[in-house]
């Protein structure tokens, strides 16, 4: 009958076989391991992506009715070089760059006219200094609840929805054009 | 005790300046609204609502949820309203006071700082051109609403969706306010150096019986409000964030922000004037109801119930829409925005129409802070006056409309106010709050 004997030499080869299996899993395992966290909200982009002070001339049309601003000096006027009152193109750049996209509605409609993209529907165009496009959005109509208004972004069939917002700063802006 | 239950008490911390406290003179009786010419704005003649209404609100009238009973007001009485006293240091304030450019704060021209006490319009003239004068404006309506100086009342909130009322709360509100009163500073000591304070509690249902409020507004251009929460089941009175003022009562469409239609500080929003225009006023009755004194510093006023759609046979509208007891005046009104820089305030822009004399907000248009439009609430009034040396302003109804949900909430309806010149020292504390129910 044989015993077992415990060496000293084979016990350090027992514990450098604990050790590498040790380093094994913290490198192997425990350290590709992503801690638990929330994901961060995916937000999408508001539609102005650039800051406000970017936008050298915006441009909105509706129907016939067509205004421009374009940025001189500290202020802004319009085509002609009448001045735009305090704030007004501003609170309209100022709410793009904040108003994100709250859902795609239809990402390829049968009728974009349904939403409102017919000849009435309002063209805002922002440009750079220059004259690179910064946004170019359709705007059509509001939805039932009038919470949002439909929008897309030119040369895309993509509905969205934006804040509503929209309309109170477009009215603003309407009702502040220079006088002709 | 619910999140819910807890939401319900933040409203009544809002009420913080609303109410007004009187003096032991009794009242002369009230005169009757004069039988001006008035005439119904409803469906069919929706067109001449649509430049006095918000857009939101054209929408529901031209769908027939909503009709209005107009009645014409005679300009001069409506004025005097407010008391004469009132006007006098109105008119005594001019030039009298600044803005403090950072925070929008009040400040008194000769020292620079927060003026001691004010009474009356701050700002009596509004210059249309001034930078400032969003939030000159929302002084005016601050100091206006403080004219009384405290007092409170019992009142329910009440969720209404279009099958009827799916929800009551029945709750009270005390409110003690330093500045702004008639008949100048009080005599007690203001150690905290409060604007005002106030003390709410639920009633019913038994579920948020006891669950109350204590809220301290800070005379000051840079303090939030402090606002402890308390639940009977917990035991425990605990600290709220003053932003929490946009959130919704109780699970109902209405926020704390909403009495008066704006609750908060001043110095809270940045405040931008875009326009004027006239619009509807919602009103208990044109001119002021009469007091009675119960003691030597309280004084009742009794007002008539506004029933809503929801709880009279062959109603008119919406559920939630009021049947009686509720005029409209056509009124001049400054458009105002306001918004929050606050990450933990839920609204984004708002816009507000304040009477451009009497410093009343009729209307108010929420935003999210994502830019969506989802709610407009209606914020109704009455006068209180004696004489001319004393009046006092009410908000006794707010209907606030959830356009997303198509819900709404009622909050007000009293028949029973009163208005307290003296309060026991000790009663707007957390020890109060904390006892309410033992």
């Amino acid at each position: 009958m044989s015993r077992a004997v415990m060496t000293a030499r084979g016990t350090l080869v027992l514990v450098g076989v604990l050790v590498s299996l040790a380093g094994y899993l913290w490198v192997a395992e425990v350290g590709r391991r992503t801690p638990l966290r929330a994901s961060a909200p995916v937000e999408p982009a508001p539609l102005l992506a650039v800051p406000p002070a970017a936008v050298a001339r915006v441009e909105v049309e509706e129907g016939t009715v067509r205004l421009v601003a374009i940025r001189r000096g500290g202020g802004w006027s319009d085509a002609e070089g009448r001045p735009w009152p305090r704030d007004a193109v501003a609170d309209l750049l100022e709410s793009l760059g904040t108003i994100r996209p709250v859902m795609t509605v239809d990402p390829d409609p049968t009728d974009p006219a349904d939403y409102g993209f017919g000849p009435d529907a309002v063209r805002i165009r922002l440009l750079a200094p220059d004259g690179r496009p910064l946004l170019a959005l359709d705007v059509g109509e509001r939805n039932p609840a009038w919470t949002g208004l439909y929008a897309r972004r030119t040369g895309s069939r993509e509905v969205m929805l934006v804040g509503a917002l929209l309309h109170w700063e477009l009215e603003k802006l309407q009702a502040k054009a220079p006088e002709p | 005790m619910s999140g819910r239950s807890l939401g319900a008490l933040t409203l009544a911390t809002t009420l913080l300046l609303a109410a007004p406290p009187g003096r032991a003179a009794d009242p002369e009786p009230s005169k009757a609204a004069p039988k001006g010419e008035s005439w119904t704005l409803d469906s069919s003649n929706w067109q001449d609502g649509k430049d006095v209404l918000p857009e939101s609100v054209v929408k529901r009238l031209q769908a027939g949820d909503y009709w209005f009973n107009v009645v014409s007001v005679d300009a001069t009485r409506f004025h005097h309203n407010y008391s004469q006293a009132f006007w006098d240091a109105t008119d005594k304030n001019a030039g009298k006071y600044d803005l403090d450019a950072k925070t929008c704060g009040l400040k008194d021209k000769a020292t620079g700082k927060i003026p001691d006490f004010v009474f009356g319009l701050p700002f009596p003239t509004i210059d249309k051109s001034d930078a400032q004068a969003g939030c000159k404006i929302a002084w005016n309506f601050t100091m206006a609403g403080a004219m009384g100086g405290g007092g409170g009342a019992t009142f329910t909130l009440n969720g209404v969706d279009t099958s009827g009322q799916f929800r009551r709360i029945k709750a009270f509100i005390h409110s003690r306010g330093f500045q702004g009163r008639h008949f100048g500073p009080l005599a007690e000591d203001n150690p905290e150096h409060l604007a005002g304070e106030g003390l709410s509690g639920a009633i019913e249902p038994q579920d948020v019986e006891g669950v109350s409020q204590l809220t301290k507004r800070y005379w000051d251009w840079e303090s939030q409000d402090a606002i402890w929460a308390y639940v009977p089941s917990t035991r425990r009175a605990r600290r709220v964030n003053a932003a929490s003022r946009s959130d919704p009562v109780a699970g109902l469409d209405i926020f704390a922000d909403d009495l008066n239609c704006y609750a908060g500080k001043v110095e809270y929003y940045q405040w931008k004037l875009i326009g004027e225009q006239e619009i509807l006023a919602p009103l208990l009755q044109p001119y002021p109801f009469p007091m009675r004194s119960v003691s030597p510093t309280r004084q009742l006023i009794d007002t008539p119930y506004m029933p809503a759609g929801y709880e009279v046979p062959n109603r008119r509208g919406v559920p939630w829409w009021i049947q009686d007891h509720l005029v409209f005046v056509k009124r001049p009104v400054w458009v105002v925005e306001g918004q929050s820089s606050d990450p933990y305030y839920n609204f984004g822009k708002v816009i507000m129409y304040f009477d451009k004399e009497m410093y009343r907000i009729y209307w108010k248009l929420v935003h999210n802070r994502g830019g969506e439009y989802f709610y407009t609430a209606m914020c109704g009034y009455h006068f209180v006056k004696n004489d001319e040396t004393f009046s006092a302003v009410f908000p006794n109804l707010v209907v606030g409309v959830n356009d997303k949900t198509n819900r709404a909430a009622l909050g007000g309806r009293f028949q029973s106010s009163f208005l307290e010149q003296h309060w026991d020292p000790s009663y707007f504390s957390l020890r109060t709050i904390t006892h309410m129910t033992d």
